[in-house]
């Protein structure tokens, strides 16, 4: 290999292994707790549109927002989220690769811990409570929303 | 007219303009003058020498000379040997050292190549991936996303 060959090679790979590394950035999320019913009106609160696919593979047909916000999530950093149970949701980033990101989500109190991958334009929707009278309250985390 | 006289001038018979000097040309001439054999064979150098330089300008006519020199300037110019690519620059580089330029570069392509498909790779291609779970019952995997669901409440009866 000649000089020029090694430093166009060298280019080449601190271009390349520089790519993931600009494309690494925090992820911003929105969280909404929502609460599904079994009884009740047969109804999909507005704010929750996006999500009636999702929610009609689900047995409850009253679903209403209870809480939202928008965090960004840092790799590594825990977003706690206060469920109306008093429980405590756990949101962690544990990877994120261009549009894709791996989000483990963790109920401390049910020893419960899920990690999935979404991609933009995906959500998360998680069960955070057992069902009590016929409702059970969820966790829905949108990823660049 | 002797044999050694035929054996003297025939090499001269046929000699070009100044080939000869003045004395010789004038004793050729003389024995030409006399000395048939000569004669003819000064006859037969000549119809022979007018056909090949006949020959020879239409062949050097039919050839076109007028790139020639563009030609040589060009090979001076580069400096390149007979047979290898030209041009200048990078191109001229990537060129001529093409196998090299390949093997570095090939594997960023594919690098490359992998990072678009994961990059830009369509909602179909990656659905949600479910890596590990536990304490969950069900995941459902719809094309919004999954659709985790936790294990019924035992209640104390």
């Amino acid at each position: 290999m000649t000089r020029r060959s090694f430093i166009l090679a060298a280019a080449a790979a601190v271009l390349f292994s520089a790519v993931p590394i600009a494309a690494r950035a925090d992820v911003p999320v929105h969280v909404r707790v929502i609460k599904g019913s079994r009884r009740g009106p047969k109804q999909v609160d507005p704010r929750l549109d996006a999500l009636r696919r999702q929610l009609s593979a689900l047995a409850y047909v009253n679903w209403q927002e209870t809480q939202e916000r928008r965090v960004t999530l840092v790799k590594g950093r825990t977003e706690f989220v206060q469920l109306p149970d008093g429980d405590m949701a756990g949101i962690t980033l544990q990877e994120e690769r261009g549009t894709i990101a791996t989000i483990e989500v963790a109920l401390a109190s049910r020893n419960t811990q899920s990690r999935l991958t979404i991609e933009k334009g995906q959500r998360i929707v998680h069960q955070v409570t057992g069902e009590r009278d016929g409702a059970a309250f969820f966790l829905t985390i949108a990823v660049w929303p | 007219m002797t044999k050694k006289d035929c054996v003297r001038f025939a090499p001269m018979i046929g000699a070009r303009e100044g080939e000869l000097s003045e004395v010789e040309a004038r004793a050729l001439a003389a024995h030409l003058a006399m000395c048939r054999r000569c004669q003819e064979l000064a006859a037969r150098f000549a119809r022979t020498d007018g056909l090949v330089a006949e020959a020879l300008l239409a062949r050097a006519n039919a050839r076109d000379f007028a790139p020639f020199v563009d030609q040589v300037m060009d090979r001076i110019g580069t400096g390149a040997p007979q047979g290898a690519r030209s041009g200048r620059g990078l191109l001229g580089w990537v060129g001529r050292h093409w196998k090299g330029t390949l093997s570095v570069t090939a594997p960023a392509l594919a690098a490359l190549a992998v990072f678009m498909y994961v990059h830009f790779g369509g909602p179909g291609q990656v659905a949600s991936l479910e890596i590990s779970s536990q304490g969950v019952s069900t995941v459902l995997q719809t094309s919004d996303g999954p659709v985790v669901l936790l294990p019924p409440e035992e209640h104390p009866s």
